[in-house]
Order: C-alpha cells, then sequence, then structure tokens
C-alpha cells in the first residue's frame, strides 16, 4: 500500500533523500561563509595537537595562576562594579525627575566612546607625581597623598568606568519598557517603591543586567592596551608576550584555547540563566513615562550622583587629554600623522563596508537555503565578538601563514616567482580578522530589521516571478536600510577603538591612530598620545549621539 | 490541472503532522475552500503549493507538470501560482501601479495590463497611492489585482477576510469572487469560516489535524456530512445518543453514527419522532432562544430556537428525512 510509506517519512534513507533535494547553491554557500568565519577558532584547535611550547612549563609553573587569578579579580570587581553603576544610574534616569535629566541620559552613554587604554592613560597621567591632581590639591593649598592606580584594583576601576554603559544601556531599556506598569501594579497593592525594585523589578530585569554585564566581562578579558600599561598579567598579556617576546606561537595558542573555554563557559552561563526565565515583555509601555518628582534637595542629591560616572568616566579623561593635547599639538600634529589618520578611516570604512556585506550574505543565504537548521548555523558565525581580539588575531595568523607558505612554495616552484607574503602580514589577514571579531556587531541590527519585514512580502516577490537575489535588492535592501546604517556605523567605530587584534595584524607599514596612541604611551610619551586619542573618541562619539537620536526616534 | 498525492509535512521531525497523506485534484476553473480549524493545516498546505515550503512526502502537479516531489522541488517564482497573503504582503515602499507592474515586468504591453486588473478591481484612479494610504478592503483588493496580473494557472486566496470586520467582509467576498470567477482562473481558497466557503465555493475540502476529511460540492457537504466534525462545522448538530433515540423512539442503527442538525427540531409540530419535554430554563439570545429541555426518559437537551415558548411543557421532535447517517 502507499499510506505505508508516510511511516518511515522520517528514517535516515527518507532524510537523506530530502537533504539531497533541498540543499541548494545557497545553503552550500551559507556553509562556506560559516566555515570561513569558524576558522580561527578551528585553527586554535588543530594547533593544539602539534603540542605545547618549551616556555608552556614554565609558564604553567610560575605565571598561569598569576593570569587566571588576576583575570577572574577583574571580572568580579569590574563585574559588581558595573552592574552597581550601571543599574542605579539607569533606573534614577527612568523614574525620578531631576535637573538636567535629558542630558545625562545619553551623557551616560558616552564614557563608551572612549576605549579603556586611553582612560588608562589619562588617569595614569592624573593621579601621577606631578600630575593633574597633585597641582589643583597644591593650588588649593592642599598636600597630595598619591594614589597609586597602576596595579590590578586600578585596572579594575578604569575598566569599570569605561565600560558601565554597557549595562546602562540594557537595563534602562528594560526599566522604560516594563518598570512604569509593574511598579504602578505594585503600589496599587500597597508596596513602596524601594520594597517594589528589590522584590519585583529586580528579578526581572536580571536577563537584561546580565546581557549588559556580559559584555562588559568581554570587553575585560579582550583588554590589553590598560592591562599592559598598569603592568597587570592577564591572558591577553600572556597571549603577547608568548607571540612577541619569547616568540612561541604554541604557547600562545594554548592560552588563547584556555581563554576561548573560558568565554564560552560565560555565554553558556549567560543561555542558561536567561533559558531558566524568560520574561518577554506582555506589551510594551504605551502611556508614556511617569517620572516622579521629589523634593528640590533629593533631585540635587540624584543629580550628584548621576553625574559622578560622567565625570569620571568621561569629563575628566577628556579634560586631562585635553590638557595634554594643548601641551604637545607641535609635535605631534605632522603630515606622518595626516597619514595615519586617513589609513585608520580608511581600513575602518573598507571593513565596516566588507563586515556589513557579509553579514547581509549570511542572513540571507540562510533564508534563502531551504533547510531550516543553516539558521541556527549562520548565528553560530556571530560569536566572533565573544573571542578576545588578541585569540582571533592569533587564529588568523596559523591560516594564513600555512597558505602563505604553500602558495610562495608554489609559485617558486611552478614560475620561480618568488612574492612577500600574499595573505598574512598584509591588510587582507586584517580586514579578515576585523570581520570575525565584529560580524556580530553588524548582523544584529541588520538581523532586527530583517525580522521586522513581515516574510510574506519577500515571498510575495518570489511567487510574483521574481529570484531571491532580485528581490533582495528590490524588495528587503529598502526595507532594511536603516539597519544597514546603523550596522555600518557600530563596525565603523569599534573598528577605530580596536587596539589588540591590530597590534598583532597589522601590516608593517600601515599604522592606526589606536596603535599610534598606544605606541606613545609605551614609549614613555603618554602626553603625545592625547592627540590620536582624541580624535578617536571624536569619531566615536559622534555616531554615538547620532544613533541615540536613530533609537529615540 | 492542480493534483496532489498523498501530500505529508511535519515542522518537528515526524512527531506531529501538519498535514498527514492529503490528496485530491482540482479541474480548471474550479474554485474550490480549504476549510479548517486553526492548525488544521489549511494555510501549510497553500504554501506547499506555491512552493514556499517543502513537503516531507507527496506530488504536486500543476497544469500536467510535477512542481514537488521527494527528489524534486521547482522554485516559487517558477510555479505560476498567484497568492494572496493573509496581511495582503503589498510592497510598501511601491505605489500601487508599481506593486501591480512588479510580477509582470518583463511583458509587452505590462503598463495597459497593470490598468486592465487596477480596473477590475475599481482602483484605477488610486494608481499612484502608497498601500498605507488605502483602507484595508482597498489594500485587499490591489493584491488580487497584484496576483491576478500575470495571469496565473492557479489563484490561492489564504485567509483574505480575517483581516476585515464582518460587514466589509460580507460585501467584498462577493466583490472579489466575482472578479475571480469573471477570469476563470482556478482558485483556491482558504478560510476557517464555512459561511465564507459556501457562499463562493463549487467544492469544499475539509481538514482536520492535518488530514483531508471530505472533499464535496458545498450543498452535499450540508446534507451528507462524513463525520459529526463536519455536521457541526457548518451549524450546530445534535448527536442522537442511544439515550436520545429512545427517547424520540427512533431506533437506529450502528447508534454512534447518527445525528439531527439544530434547525431541524421542531417544536409543538407534526413530525414524525417526538417526545414529551420541560423546559428547564429559558436564555433570550435576541435573535434565538436558548432552551434546556428535559425530555420525558429524563435525557437533558439544548436547542436553540426562533419560536417563542411560553409553555413549561412542550412537543419537540424531527423526521426521519433530516437524520444524517456518518459513514465514520
Amino acid at each position: 500500500m502507499k499510506q505505508a510509506g508516510s511511516k518511515n517519512l522520517f528514517s535516515l534513507n527518507n532524510r537523506l533523500k530530502r537533504l539531497k533535494r533541498d540543499s541548494n547553491h545557497w545553503a552550500i554557500l551559507t556553509l562556506v561563509l560559516v566555515g570561513l568565519i569558524a576558522l580561527p577558532v578551528i585553527s586554535i584547535g588543530i594547533k593544539l595537537f602539534s603540542g605545547p611550547g618549551e616556555t608552556w612549563g614554565h609558564i604553567v609553573e610560575n605565571l598561569l595562576l598569576d593570569y587566571i587569578g588576576n583575570s577572574l579579580f577583574l571580572v568580579f570587581v569590574c563585574g559588581f562594579m558595573v552592574v552597581l553603576i550601571g543599574v542605579s544610574t539607569s533606573w534614577l534616569v527612568a523614574r525620578f525627575e531631576f535637573p538636567y535629566r535629558k542630558q545625562l541620559e545619553w551623557l551616560l552613554i558616552l564614557p563608551l566612546a572612549i576605549p579603556s587604554y586611553i582612560v588608562a592613560y589619562s588617569y595614569a597621567g592624573i593621579l601621577d607625581y606631578g600630575g593633574s591632581l597633585e597641582l589643583i590639591l597644591r593650588f588649593f593649598g592642599f598636600d597630595f597623598v598619591r594614589i597609586d592606580i597602576m596595579n590590578k584594583t586600578g585596572l579594575a576601576f578604569v575598566l569599570g568606568i569605561s565600560l558601565f554603559p554597557y549595562v546602562y544601556v540594557s537595563s534602562r531599556a528594560f526599566f522604560l519598557n516594563q518598570a512604569n506598569n509593574l511598579m504602578e501594579a505594585s503600589k496599587m497593592l500597597g508596596v513602596g517603591e524601594i520594597k517594589s525594585f528589590f522584590k519585583l523589578i529586580l528579578p526581572l530585569a536580571r536577563p537584561a543586567i546580565v546581557a549588559g554585564l556580559i559584555l562588559v566581562l568581554m570587553e575585560v578579558l579582550n583588554d590589553y592596551g590598560a592591562a599592559k600599561y598598569f603592568g597587570v598579567s592577564t591572558f591577553t598579556t600572556g597571549i603577547f608576550r608568548s607571540w612577541f617576546s619569547l616568540a612561541e606561537p604554541e604557547t600562545a595558542v594554548y592560552l588563547s584555547a584556555l581563554l576561548i573555554i573560558i568565554v564560552f563557559g560565560l555565554i553558556l552561563l549567560e543561555k542558561f540563566q536567561r533559558r531558566k526565565i524568560q520574561f518577554s515583555s506582555s506589551k510594551a509601555n504605551s502611556q508614556g513615562i511617569h517620572r516622579r518628582t521629589l523634593s528640590k534637595r533629593i533631585q540635587y542629591l540624584i543629580f550628584s550622583f548621576v553625574l559622578l560616572p560622567v565625570l569620571l568616566g568621561f569629563i575628566i579623561p577628556v579634560a586631562q587629554l585635553i590638557y595634554w593635547a594643548f601641551l604637545t599639538y607641535e609635535n605631534v600634529f605632522t603630515s606622518s600623522f595626516l597619514i595615519i589618520s586617513l589609513q585608520s578611516f580608511g581600513i575602518a570604512f573598507l571593513t565596516a563596508i566588507v563586515t556589513v556585506i557579509v553579514a547581509i550574505l549570511l542572513i540571507y543565504f540562510s533564508k534563502w537555503s531551504r533547510i531550516s537548521s543553516l539558521k541556527n548555523i549562520a548565528k553560530l558565525g556571530v560569536l566572533g565578538y565573544a573571542i578576545p581580539g588578541a585569540v582571533v588575531a592569533i587564529g588568523i595568523m596559523i591560516p594564513t601563514i600555512f597558505i602563505d607558505k604553500w602558495l610562495i612554495g608554489t609559485l617558486d616552484y611552478l614560475f620561480q616567482i618568488q612574492p612577500g607574503l600574499i595573505i598574512s602580514g598584509t591588510l587582507i589577514a586584517l580586514i579578515y580578522a576585523y570581520v570575525v571579531r565584529f560580524l556580530a556587531v553588524a548582523f544584529n541590527p541588520i538581523e532586527s530589521t530583517a525580522l521586522k519585514v513581515n516574510d510574506s512580502i519577500p515571498d510575495s516577490s518570489r511567487i510574483l516571478g521574481v529570484g531571491n537575489i532580485k528581490t533582495f535588492f528590490k524588495i528587503d535592501f529598502p526595507l532594511i536600510k536603516t539597519g544597514i546604517l546603523s550596522a555600518f556605523i557600530l563596525v565603523f567605530m569599534d573598528v577605530i577603538k580596536e587596539l589588540p587584534l591590530t597590534l598583532i595584524l597589522k601590516p608593517f607599514q600601515v599604522n592606526t591612530l589606536a596603535v599610534k596612541a598606544y605606541e606613545y604611551a609605551s614609549d614613555e610619551m603618554v602626553m603625545e598620545a592625547a592627540i590620536p586619542s582624541l580624535l578617536i573618541i571624536l569619531t566615536v562619539m559622534l555616531p554615538v549621539i547620532f544613533l541615540n537620536r536613530l533609537l529615540v526616534k | 490541472m492542480l493534483q496532489i498525492e498523498l501530500l505529508s509535512k511535519s515542522f518537528d521531525k515526524g512527531k506531529n503532522f501538519a498535514l498527514k497523506d492529503v490528496s485530491f485534484h482540482l479541474k480548471q476553473g474550479d474554485v474550490c475552500a480549504i476549510v479548517g480549524e486553526s492548525g488544521s493545516g489549511k494555510t501549510t498546505l497553500a504554501r506547499l503549493i506555491a512552493g514556499l515550503e517543502t513537503p516531507d512526502a507527496g506530488i504536486i502537479t500543476i497544469d500536467g507538470k510535477i512542481v514537488s516531489s521527494t527528489n524534486k522541488l521547482v522554485v516559487p517564482e517558477k510555479r505560476k501560482v498567484g497568492l494572496v497573503f493573509q496581511d495582503y504582503a503589498l510592497f510598501p515602499h511601491l505605489n500601487l501601479m508599481q506593486n501591480v507592474l512588479y510580477g509582470i515586468s518583463k511583458d509587452k504591453n505590462k503598463n495597459e495590463r497593470a490598468e486592465e486588473v487596477l480596473k477590475l478591481v475599481g482602483l484605477k484612479e488610486f494608481k499612484d497611492r502608497y498601500p498605507h494610504q488605502l483602507s484595508g478592503g482597498q489594500q485587499q483588493r490591489v493584491a488580487l489585482a497584484r496576483a491576478l496580473a500575470p495571469n496565473p494557472s492557479l489563484l490561492i486566496l489564504d485567509e483574505p477576510f480575517s483581516n476585515l470586520d464582518s460587514m466589509l467582509r460580507m460585501q467584498l467576498r462577493n466583490e472579489i469572487f466575482e472578479i475571480v470567477k469573471n477570469t476563470g482562473v482556478t482558485a483556491i481558497f482558504v478560510t476557517h469560516d464555512t459561511q465564507d466557503a459556501l457562499a463562493v465555493a463549487d467544492e469544499i475540502l475539509i481538514l482536520q489535524n492535518g488530514r483531508l476529511i471530505q472533499k464535496d460540492e458545498a450543498a452535499n457537504l450540508y446534507t451528507k456530512p462524513k463525520s459529526i466534525y463536519v455536521a457541526s462545522l457548518f451549524g450546530n448538530t445534535i448527536q442522537l445518543s442511544s439515550d436520545l433515540q429512545s427517547a424520540f423512539k427512533c431506533p437506529l442503527s450502528p447508534e454512534c453514527c447518527h445525528a439531527v442538525r439544530n434547525e431541524n427540531f421542531a417544536i409543538n409540530a407534526e413530525c414524525e419522532h417526538v417526545t414529551h419535554a420541560m423546559v428547564l430554563k429559558k436564555t433570550f439570545l435576541g435573535h434565538d432562544t436558548r432552551l434546556l429541555l428535559k425530555l420525558d426518559n429524563g435525557q437533558q437537551l439544548t436547542v436553540l430556537t426562533k419560536d417563542k415558548v411560553v409553555e413549561d411543557r412542550i412537543i419537540i421532535g424531527f423526521n426521519s428525512i433530516d437524520v444524517l447517517q456518518f459513514t465514520s
């Protein structure tokens, strides 16, 4: 009977038959893209089998505990600090009316515009002997007590004060959308403001807070510049040491693998906490937000409290940089500085374009393939953002050097041509690495705007006889333009700020603003680092304001 | 024209089937309604025919060409099927003319054709407007015009009226199907509303839990439903349990498979099978009155009636000709 067939529809044989029918070229292209993006991690995994380097034993005995201890210390102290600052400030701006609230609401995002290594440079300058704090204290006739910031506690402070906006942004979004109705319900039941906050709002806001916190912790593990400058040994500085000073790639690979495990542990933790409790918003707040107005005295208290992180995370470091800029501009503004700036912007521009294109390809290829599980595989491509820049760089170095060796050998054998390095040590490797690292930054805004376009719209286009690619250009693209634009801006900003990955992979003759600032600071010329730093901050700040406007609309 | 053989689709690797072993065929020019509750698989069936979903088993043939089987799939853009979506899916950044032109951009007389179909749906003077400037009913008609423009061999309308209020719905339903019938296109109309289906379709397919349980002409479906489920889709139906059979003194066999439609019960009138009943409760519903009755043998029965019932004790009955007999 024919009917019998449907019973073993899901036998292996029938599944394979359908898989063969459903594998179109889009499915294959999706897999190729994901493979290219996963290549760095895969390379590190394969390289592990060639054994650890000679110094690995020495590192395990003498340094590894230090790396783990310091990295964990930073993760915990920073984590505590960013939650404290991020949640308290976002709650205050979401629930209370006070002077300059609107301005402070977006000023609180600005610390993100300063890369943490630059915050580190400026605080070191402020608190040093003969630094700004001493000058100011002496001017007012006070004695100067030096606060030593060049240690792991100081590093935790610097990272925390520059990274708390991640938590601020994610928890503010939750408070603005959800908290109003919940607080009203809670008050109707006779529960006071403070008790409602701790009993009701905080547990509900947890997924949002943790989402922001995880981003902070990844940045903490990614940091190289600040830790290096403060002389704190972390995983990232360890990777740099074994790669450059010890010239032992195997050891760098082993440290990278350990760091990848730690990062994926964090991601799993986040997924786990999110899965256990899933509070989806029942309905976004539609009546607008009613902020409480308290007595003038308390309003000014709140104002000062909210102003403090803005001062510490943005205004004070920038003021120090501006002061330094006045002292050094004659030495720094040269034609070579102009070239560095142009290179920096050029690389960021090119990378942003490539990354946006790859993100679009990944989203739409997996959508056009008929195999539904490919959408989840495409999402794997986004994990690059979790992997510290130094690790991505090592992971790119391994296969590109391998390919170059093979290419050079083959070309020499076949045509007696001796080209230099073709991929490794060129812009191709650098941009490849940036794409791997920042793909998520482009993927998320594009995907979320693409999700807002109902599937029936591109489906209609197909039904009317228009193929996938043409449908994309005629229908999808005009509808997701804003997502693409914000993706472009976000990647551009991230590339301008990026330091560790760039340091490892940049070609000799190429330089970026971030690397220049780092080089000045390493060469005991931290004052000269001010101008490239200010240029980075300015470049990043303008789009931050622009994007904030876009999102508020 | 359209032939479907043992079509199956599961979204969870065989645990549940959205569609299971569905087979039927349509002739050129047929207007067929697919009726089912939500989750019955009717939209999945429409999407499989259009090529937007991949079947796990089965063969779909359109105009003698196999478009879907276990080893071959024709992409939606090559199937010559027109589809009107539930949410209309008009392109928001294109005006009406551009929307209608979209599927016929390669035709020689594309502008004439676009104006022709816009005129057909009575929206020619709106051709420069954008979708958001139109009412729901107008958007619906544009979606129809856009789907008809390329002369599809098969037109599918997926719940086209579910976003409209009931007054507009009836009017638009008749308008749209007059247009569809005049063009002579073979059409499939997916709906959960049996009234809509009866009003416009020559043939009706009933889906339940992914299975095709009956396919018949509209009138037959009403008079000869194959199961109590199909019967109740077209109105309140009372199954004749053995207790009811004894109350009305009409022994039937087998006792499981008989029912009478609510409207065929008569109160205080001459009938073949009657019984006395006490009125326990009367609920006034405007158009109808709901009666809770206690029959002579103690059995309770709820019926709706248009009659004014004033007595506390009534005679209720039905004729044998109105007894529905189910085959399953």
